[in-house]
């Protein structure tokens, strides 16, 4: 389990004046939930994921994994990124192996274990191949595999499909929640599109910018349905899903009007 | 069907004619390639040159014939010059740079990489190198002379100090290319700090390195004459020196050509190490 405590972050600007990016955020994400963070952007759900992934450390506040502090990055919270962050000078294979290989497991083994992951991604096909003859959508899968190489307790997604095109950002969702049911994996989702994180989540947190904190929880149930029967259509046209999206589209749409009124 | 056909003018009106492709207008130069241009280039330039020459224009001593340096090729290619064959001249300068550069290398890069990565090595090393790096080679000659002798290792010495510099720094700024994003995804991987280094920093730094190295080959032949100055009794630089004392201009065009056929192949081979070290450059 996963416990954020009272996070609070403070950035310092070029002219000294502190800007408040996480106000005391409080989060438990508990075995097998989907936690996904959704807001505009500025609204500090990146400085959170930064901080659970431990690139960031708190202004004030904890962050704890299984009752250990997170301070440093570490191999037990694997985190997938925006942009893909896979090196051009090995194959495929190898750069899912990467993990492995830093963990000191043989050649043999890993190349195993990364076969495997691919498989579970579908690119079993594509385990000779360099990253860059991939398209956007095969790189993000092979981010996704290389993340669960070192079985890590929980994976931490920046954003992973922003920058894919809306139907290869569709078929990224529905193989995420296949990865998600069969490895039962703890995962912290960040996006600012509502269907996906009403389509993924078993929770979704609504935060608001400036000071980052969160301003509603929903616990949807649409995932189960996702992972049991695979259609995502089915879901986003029930009257259940377009009464939660217009609730949550109209939180947002406060927090942002609440912003423009204060400054 | 031939009304349809010129009815609508999207539809092939021959089958012969291949569709014209077009792309995006650019800027620059395009894509075209410029050999020819250079290579009519050179034969405008050996013209001109052959013209002015022949003409007697100039006087030989000033401007030697394009024949009289051809001859002056094969003469130092049979006979050699000063007691040594045209290649014991050769492989003396081609020894020294590769020497020098292999030397430059090993030195250059870790302390380019230490220096990007820890702030003390930084701030020691920052102070010689940016003091000695834009000196001419010549201003330190003398010195590299008197502190270590007139053989091959003060020759050597000065080649070394020439190419250190451009391959530290573009080491320094090979590391500082490296995307923090790609560092934190190791890290998160469980990386510790030497397989970051070795996994992660290295091979990204490795374009700009490579980059250094080719300038630092080019600085290493511009420096070449300057350290075959001292008391050398081979060596390209010297040969062109020695020739330059008895008025012997065609061997000084000959030694010239030498020089430019030498760094040109230089040049060519670190770009196909390039390709073979380095195939994902521009392509992520």
């Amino acid at each position: 389990m996963l416990r954020v405590d009272k996070a609070s972050v403070y950035f310092s600007t070029r002219e000294g004046r502190p800007i408040h990016a996480l106000d005391s955020v409080s989060l438990d994400i508990g075995k097998g939930a989907f936690v996904v963070a959704l807001g505009t952007s500025g609204c500090g759900k990146s400085t959170l994921l930064n901080a659970m992934a431990g690139f960031l450390p708190l202004s004030s506040g904890s962050i704890t994994l299984n009752g250990h502090k997170v301070e440093a990055p570490g191999s037990e919270r694997g985190v997938v990124f925006q942009k893909d962050t896979l090196l051009p000078w090995k194959s495929v294979a190898e750069n899912v192996a990467l993990g492995l290989k830093f963990a000191g497991m043989g050649r043999k083994e890993r190349r195993e274990r990364a076969l495997d992951l691919l498989r579970l991604v579908g690119l079993q096909d594509f385990a000779e191949a360099a990253p860059y003859e991939l398209s956007g959508g095969m790189r993000q899968r092979v981010g996704i595999a290389r993340a669960l190489a070192p079985d890590p307790a929980i994976l931490l997604m920046d954003e992973p499909f922003g920058a894919l095109d809306s139907m290869t950002r569709e078929a990224m969702q529905e193989l995420l929640v296949d990865v998600w049911a069969r490895t039962c994996k703890q995962v912290f989702f960040i996006t600012h599109s509502i269907e996906e994180a009403l389509v993924l989540g078993t929770r979704v947190i609504v935060m608001s910018p400036r000071p980052g904190r969160i301003v509603a929880r929903f616990d949807p149930t649409f995932v189960t349905a996702f992972a049991r029967d695979r259609d995502a259509t089915a879901i986003k046209t029930s009257p259940e899903f377009a009464s939660l999206r217009e609730q949550i589209r109209a939180i947002v749409h406060q927090s942002e009007s609440c912003r423009s009124a204060a400054q | 069907m031939t009304h349809v056909a010129a009815a609508n003018p999207s539809l092939p009106q021959d089958a012969e004619a291949p569709p014209r492709a077009v792309k995006i207008r650019g800027f620059g130069i395009g894509e075209r390639s410029t050999l020819p241009i250079s290579v009519a280039t050179g034969l405008v330039i050996i013209a001109a040159w052959s013209a002015v020459s022949e003409a007697g224009l100039v006087s030989h001593l000033f401007l030697p014939t394009p024949r009289e340096v051809a001859s002056a090729a094969v003469t130092f290619y049979q006979d050699g010059y000063a007691n040594a064959s045209m290649w014991e001249h050769i492989s003396a300068s081609l020894a020294r740079i590769l020497t020098a550069a292999a030397i430059a290398v090993a030195l250059g890069t870790p302390i380019g990489l230490l220096m990007s990565l820890s702030r003390w090595m930084k701030g020691v090393f920052d102070t010689p190198i940016e003091f000695y790096w834009p000196l001419p080679p010549l201003a330190y000659l003398p010195l590299m002379i008197i502190w270590l002798g007139i053989g091959e290792v003060s020759k050597i010495a000065l080649l070394t100090m020439a190419m250190f510099a451009p391959i530290a720094l573009s080491a320094q700024a090979g590391v500082r290319s490296v995307s923090i994003e790609r560092v934190n995804a190791a890290l998160s991987l469980g990386a510790t700090r030497f397989q970051l280094l070795r996994e992660i920093v290295l091979p990204s730094a490795l374009p700009e390195i490579l980059t250094g190295i080719r300038i630092a080959l080019g600085v290493g032949w511009g420096t070449l004459v300057a350290a075959e100055l001292i008391a050398a009794t081979r060596g390209i630089g010297h040969f062109i020196m020695s020739a330059s004392q008895f008025l012997a201009t065609d061997f000084v065009f000959v030694g010239i050509g030498i020089i430019a056929l030498c760094a040109f192949a230089f040049s060519i081979a670190m770009r196909l190490i390039e390709r073979w070290l380095v195939p994902w450059k521009g392509k992520s």
